[in-house]
């Protein structure tokens, strides 16, 4: 009862300014790339200096930073963990392999990592064990002191995130977690990365791509950073294309987000740069151009969810 | 014999780790130093070349540009933005402030 309450009038609240937004939004859409030319660009549907969209962009997630997991887990209904899940499937990484993190401040990306090289390595431990029936003891306790030294086989994560407010809250989930091994922590921006050329196997940003000012600069970075043969991926919301669905996912987005984000993490502001920044991003097509243009080939792209988010994969060849 | 193994272990770590514990030394507590996985493959955001890693004041020199990157709590800030400048090491030692630490 409460609940409705509070819902209905957060409705009234929001469908007050709602006129005025849809007609801005209009304005913006028609004149984005103008606009875009002359050093401006989107802060969700407003348009900002560039210079400024970095430091709004930082104080929408320092704000956020505490009720991130949270706010992900009641928007999403639990389902950006799928999400993420996929894009590890389709990493499919092994005892060895070298991740870069962007944008991964809470660490979501990179414990999923560290759990999928350990099953991983245990599965391969098994099949050598398996392999040689005979083993003596000696062996066989061999193996396991191996194990015990190198638990992920040589691979490391380095989560980088722009944000020291998402990286606090990931270190410390990390050692709640009880994660020590194989992860790195770095204040860093996508569009100037601070690692040497060809250093990773693998590039992830998950929902990290559409805050960043410059998306090509970051693209480009990521291919200077991947060494030959590595290979880009980014989890990001993308275009619905059913027309239904598009209908059911925008009331969802616009009426019912910033009232969590208002209830959940009181901050109804940051939440609905959110949705607006996710309409704001590049279609399916046109992301996968300006990947492209970034140097990587074989860029493919798959929808999770009919198109509410998609991973882009590439390869620096 | 696997346990004084990870005893043994465990004692380097804390070697590493410097002097943790009880305000050692000037004032402010001892930071966390940098993660040395990390040492091979930072470099300068803004040159793209390697840093020196400074325990005395836990940062990252790009000695060329003459700026330093804090370590604040294990975590290098690599924003340059926020670095400090320090004076360039090899032009014109004569004149201008020289504030090294």
């Amino acid at each position: 009862m409460a609940a409705s309450i509070g819902a209905a009038s957060c409705r009234a609240l929001f469908c007050r300014s709602w006129g005025k937004r849809l007609s801005a939004a209009g304005r913006l859409l028609g004149g984005a790339r103008g606009l875009a030319a002359q050093g401006e660009t989107h802060l969700g549907f407003q348009t900002v200096p560039e210079a400024e969209k970095e430091q709004r962009v930082y104080q929408v997630f320092e704000s956020v930073a505490k009720k991130y997991d949270i706010m992900n887990d009641s928007m999403s209904f639990g389902i950006h963990r799928l999400w993420k899940d996929i894009l590890l499937h389709q990493m499919n990484p092994y005892p060895g392999t070298q991740l870069l993190d962007v944008a991964g401040g809470t660490g979501d990306i990179a414990f999923r990592f560290i759990n999928y090289i350990r099953s991983q390595r245990e599965y391969q431990l098994r099949q050598k064990l398996k392999s040689h029936q005979n083993l003596s003891w000696q062996e066989i306790s061999k193996s396991y002191q191996e194990e015990a030294l190198k638990p992920l086989g040589g691979s490391q994560v380095v989560i980088c995130d722009i944000n020291k407010e998402m990286l606090k809250v990931g270190k410390q989930k990390a050692q709640h977690l009880g994660y020590t091994e194989g992860l790195s922590w770095v204040v860093g921006n996508a569009e100037e990365l601070p690692f040497d050329d060809d250093k990773f196997d693998v590039y992830t940003i998950a929902f990290g791509i559409r805050n960043v000012t410059h998306i090509d600069q970051a693209l480009q970075e990521a291919y200077r950073v991947l060494q030959p043969g590595g290979r880009f991926l980014c989890l990001e919301f993308s275009q619905v294309n059913n027309p239904l669905i598009s209908r059911l996912y925008d009331l969802y987005s616009f009426q019912v987000i910033p009232v969590l984000g208002e209830i959940i993490a009181g901050d109804w502001k940051s939440y609905q740069y959110l949705v607006e920044s996710i309409r704001q991003f590049p279609a399916q097509e046109e992301f996968k151009a300006m990947i492209e243009d970034a140097g990587f080939l074989k860029v493919e792209y798959r929808n999770l969810t009919a198109g509410i988010v998609a991973i882009h994969s590439g390869f620096k060849l | 014999m696997l346990g004084r193994a990870a005893a043994l272990r465990r004692g380097l770590q804390v070697a590493a780790g410097g002097t943790r514990g009880p305000d050692s030394g000037r004032g402010s507590a001892q930071p966390a130093r940098l993660d040395p996985a990390l040492l091979g493959l930072l470099v300068c955001p803004l040159s793209k070349r390697p840093l020196r890693y400074e325990e005395s004041t836990n940062e990252l020199i790009n000695e060329e540009l003459g700026i330093a990157y804090p370590v604040v709590d294990g975590i290098p800030n690599m924003i340059p933005q926020v670095a400090r400048k320090i004076e360039a090491e090899p032009p014109h030692p004569t004149g201008e402030e020289s504030k090294q630490s």
